[in-house]
């Protein structure tokens, strides 16, 4: 009997570990994405700034996903033939948008502005990595709580640690 | 340790492991997606809100709002700081309308009935078959020359919409459009037309009121512009100045009462009596600015003779009258419980004799005039009875209706649901299955306030000229249609002279038309601007135009004397038989029983019982006690007419001798929310109104409480309403404050 519950705890414990494992280091850090888009050939070998698509980063809370039309903007002419830039355009015929997967994602509570940060001077790295080198987009801060305040507390940003800058 | 035990756990560890992995990664939700616009659209940046300033439309008192847009979602609904209604403040009903908008029980296409009148059974049609369907069927009565068979019935609109309505309706050949509501206030209008000789609300300058006697207005919650009042009655007592008194005169305590200096529970049916006591008594005095007229009419109306009628002693009656008079400026104001009779309006004219005589006319009494020429028309001769008379001499042979629930808002005895059965074709234009549209033939829902474009001249106004523009906030959420498009597009359907008469494209178009007009005609608005261009685009950025206050000022005529009568109010329901006046109350969240349908509404706890999701009978603790009953238990009220079950709340701030419920649930329809939800008051009552305005005598009748029924549980927030020596609540008295205030304390 005694055995019996041993074997339970310790099947127990090892089931949390092996789902906390799982929910920590193999998290989809980098999903398949519905179009094979590369940042690497975009912000890297063509040098494209970010904010050319990322067009509210310094404006509004989000970034923005380039619209469709700002990808055809370009793609109406470039790289035609690519089987890649073909399911762009035929998104763009059926008038869909793209449905990208999203690789940052924040929960409800947090109040987390682009606008602030960009305007800042951060440079988008600090927190995407280097996307220039990224052939898929991946994701390489934890987002949490933590690494959010030891930034804030490095840059000794005014009021960055007040619950109410982020929880509001 | 065995070396088969460790490998068992070894296997065991590996196992749980493996599930743990395995679990995880199978409860992990799908990554979410982010979907880009196609094109972006140039005026959103997403996470950035846009706010446009509108205004509401929920009730007739016209605040200006600012609607907080997200991407083309409207979410949150605030006051217009700068709108001289509310000054920025906004109440529950007004906060709501986005709850509205997104209505789950919305009416989302057009719909012809399918099952038989009332049972809401219907289907979908596309908006071309249903203007076709309308069309014909008003061209059919025009062919056989029965034009004027058309009745629309809607809510008190007002502006351009209701020019446009007007124009559709006499341009087809018809007189027969009216409005109504059941708190019109038409009694206080009449009154109003009679005395002064405008028909309408004046603008009550709360804030500069030194001593306010109310006639049960519940100014602060529900009575005409609860905002705009809210904010001068903050001032009134908080501003710069001396703090202003407030008594309130009223069987049942309303939320206004309860923030009354002093509350006169006068008998029910004997408040005009008591404001004509009250003036007399100034007269008699000699503390009248403008006695002399009316010495002769006023002394029928003794202290002493009216005081037991009242129940309300002598002693009071003259105090109240003294510091009436002394007290400068003072300003009394009629509410529901002096008008809400069959000769509603001998109490409202009570009360403008009573400011005349104390002098507040002009000063704190300022009559409207419409300025702008857009205002509400009050037209006394279309009631509700003569629709049903119409309708029951087969003189209705097509009916729209928009915004008005008579169905719903009519007493059973006025039988308005069998007189509507004698209309061969109903059409409503609402976007909420409401009980009077579940009797539709055929629906074509109209866009909300926040969708639509419109236009409003505050009635009352605020003492100055107020135009606000109502502008889409959002597009429309389903397949709804302006207001003001469904008419020019019948209009359009129809041909003829409705045709001829009505040429704008759309209603955007005959609206910015119709603001040049006044834009033209009005040389303070053309000031300061570049020509009417300029102008609307500020009208539109400011959510509306208004101008500099205008002071104006009446004399009551004297004629209007022949409207009072001698005695109390007559009640329905003989004494014996039915010992209880019944009140029935406009309540903060449903109104009229246009709230029940928002979930924001049911549940906000109202505010003197603090009750949700219901209706519940209010009774003195004393009489409870009589009957021998408790919180909560159901009862039967009962009047000649019908009866409803409710819970009883045991309230101390009622007569013993009146109970009173609120209005607005028991609805039959109205969507998920409001549906099969409480009970009815205005079923029970008796088909009453003033002969001469109107207006329901909500008032009037008797009732007997008796125990049993059925119904829901009585849900509320608080606990018990006792502090229990606890000294919750600190109370010092006015004296005593004073003294405080002057000692430095
Ligand atoms: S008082 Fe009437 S107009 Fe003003 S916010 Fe409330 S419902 Fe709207």
């Amino acid at each position: 009997m005694k055995k019996l519950i041993l074997y339970a705890v310790v099947g127990g414990i090892a089931f949390i570990i092996g789902y906390f494992v799982n929910y920590q280091l193999f998290s989809d850090r980098a999903p398949v994405q519905p179009i094979n888009f590369s940042h690497k050939i975009h912000a890297g070998d063509n040098q494209i700034q970010c904010q050319y698509c990322h067009i509210y980063a310094e404006r509004s809370r989000v970034s923005g996903v380039p619209n469709v039309k700002r990808c055809m903007g370009c793609h109406q002419i470039i790289k035609t033939d690519s089987p890649e830039i073909q399911k762009v355009a035929s998104y763009w015929d059926k008038k869909e948008p793209i449905p990208w997967v999203k690789v940052y994602n924040l929960p409800d509570h947090v109040y987390f502005p682009h606008k602030r940060h960009v305007r800042a001077g951060l440079d988008c790295k600090n927190c995407h990595g280097d996307v220039a080198t990224m052939a898929r987009i991946e994701k390489v801060s934890s987002l949490q709580m933590g690494w959010c305040l030891s930034c804030h507390s490095k840059k000794e940003v005014k009021n960055g640690s007040d619950c109410w800058t982020c929880h509001k | 340790m065995k070396r088969r035990d460790f490998l068992k756990f070894i296997g065991i560890g590996g196992v749980g492991a493996g599930a743990g992995f395995v679990l995880g990664k199978v409860s992990k939700p799908p990554g979410a997606k982010l979907i880009p616009y196609l094109i972006p659209p140039e005026d959103i940046v997403p996470g950035v809100a846009t706010w446009y300033a509108s205004a509401c439309t929920q009730c007739g008192a016209g605040c200006g709002t600012l609607v907080r847009v997200m991407e083309g979602r409207a979410k949150k609904i605030e006051g217009n700081p700068a709108h001289p209604v509310n000054r920025g403040g906004l109440c529950a009903m007004g906060q709501s309308s986005v709850q509205a908008l997104y209505n789950p029980d919305r009416i989302t296409k057009p719909l012809k009935r399918k099952g038989p009148r009332g049972s809401g059974d219907y289907t979908e049609i596309t908006w071309d078959e249903a203007l076709k369907t309308l069309a014909e069927n008003l061209t059919e009565l025009k062919s056989k020359g029965n034009s004027d068979k058309l009745h629309l019935l809607t809510s008190p609109l007002s502006g351009t919409l209701d020019k446009l309505v007007r124009e559709f309706v006499s341009a087809f050949g018809s007189t027969n459009y009216s409005h109504y509501g059941l708190f019109q206030r038409k009694n206080l209008a009449f009154a109003n037309l009679s005395a002064m000789g405008t028909a309408s609300v004046p603008h009550y300058d709360i804030e500069n009121t030194k001593y306010l006697l109310s006639f049960g207005a519940d100014f602060s919650s529900t009575w005409v512009s609860p905002v705009n009042y809210s904010n001068g009655y903050g001032k009134m007592r908080q501003g710069a100045g001396e703090r202003g008194k407030l008594v309130q005169v009223e069987p049942r305590l309303s939320l206004t009462g309860a923030n009354a200096d002093e509350w006169v529970p006068a008998k029910p049916g004997t408040e005009a009596l008591l404001a004509l006591a009250i003036a007399n008594t100034i007269v008699e005095k000699g503390l009248a600015k403008d006695g002399g007229a009316w010495r002769g009419v006023l002394s029928r109306y003794k202290a002493k003779d009216v005081a037991s009628i009242c129940d309300v002693s002598v002693e009071r009656i003259e105090a109240i009258a003294v510091e009436f008079a002394h007290t400068r400026p003072s300003l009394a104001i009629a509410g529901d419980s002096v008008s809400s009779y069959e000769n509603g309006i001998a109490g409202a004219i009570a009360v403008n004799i009573l400011n005349q005589v104390a002098g507040n006319i002009g000063v704190t009494v300022i009559p409207n005039g419409d300025d702008l020429g857009g205002g509400r028309r009050v037209d006394f001769s279309k009631k509700i009875s003569t629709l049903i008379a119409a309708a029951n001499a087969d003189k209705v042979k097509a009916l729209i209706v928009y915004g008005a629930n008579p169905v719903f808002t009519t007493p059973k005895a006025a039988k308005l649901e069998d007189a509507l059965s004698k209309v061969p074709f109903i059409a409503s234009f609402s976007s909420f299955m409401d009980e009077t549209t579940a009797q539709a033939d055929l629906i074509l829902p109209a866009h909300t306030s926040l969708e639509d474009w419109g236009d409003d001249f505050p009635d009352p106004g605020v003492g100055a000229p107020v135009a606000s523009i109502i502008q889409p906030a959002v597009g429309p959420v389903f397949e709804t249609k302006s207001l003001g498009d469904i008419f020019i597009e019948l209009a359009k359907a129809v041909g003829g002279n409705a045709a001829g008469k009505i040429t704008a494209p759309n209603f955007a178009e005959y609206l910015k038309s119709s603001w040049k007009e006044l834009y033209s005609r009005n040389r303070e608005m053309a000031a300061g601007t570049l020509g009417f261009e300029d102008f609307w685009n500020k009208t539109l950025q400011n959510g509306g135009w208004w101008g500099p206050p205008r002071k104006r000022t009446a004399t009551v005529s004297a004629r209007a004397s022949e409207h009072l009568t001698g005695g109390p109010a007559r009640f329905e329901g003989e004494e014996g038989q039915y010992p209880f006046y019944l009140i029935p109350y406009a309540q903060t969240a449903y109104m009229d029983g246009r709230g029940a349908n928002l979930p924001w509404l049911q549940e906000l706890p109202d505010p003197m019982t603090s009750v949700v999701w219901g209706t519940w009978v209010e009774i003195n603790p004393k009489t409870a006690e009589k009957l021998g009953l408790k919180e909560g238990d159901m009862v039967n009220v009962e009047s000649p007419f019908g009866k409803i079950s409710a819970p009883v709340y045991l309230y101390p701030g009622i007569r013993p001798d009146t109970v009173a419920v609120p209005i607005g649930q028991g609805h039959s329809h109205y969507g998920r929310y409001a549906k099969g939800r409480g009970a009815n008051p205005i079923e029970i009552l008796p088909y009453n109104e003033d002969p001469r305005s109107g207006e329901a005598a909500l008032n009037s009748t008797r009732v007997r409480i008796t125990r049993g029924g059925s119904g829901e549980r009585m849900v509320k927030m608080e606990g018990s309403t006792k502090e229990l020596g606890r000294g919750i609540v600190q109370t010092v008295s006015t004296s005593e404050f004073k003294r405080m205030k002057k000692e430095g304390v």
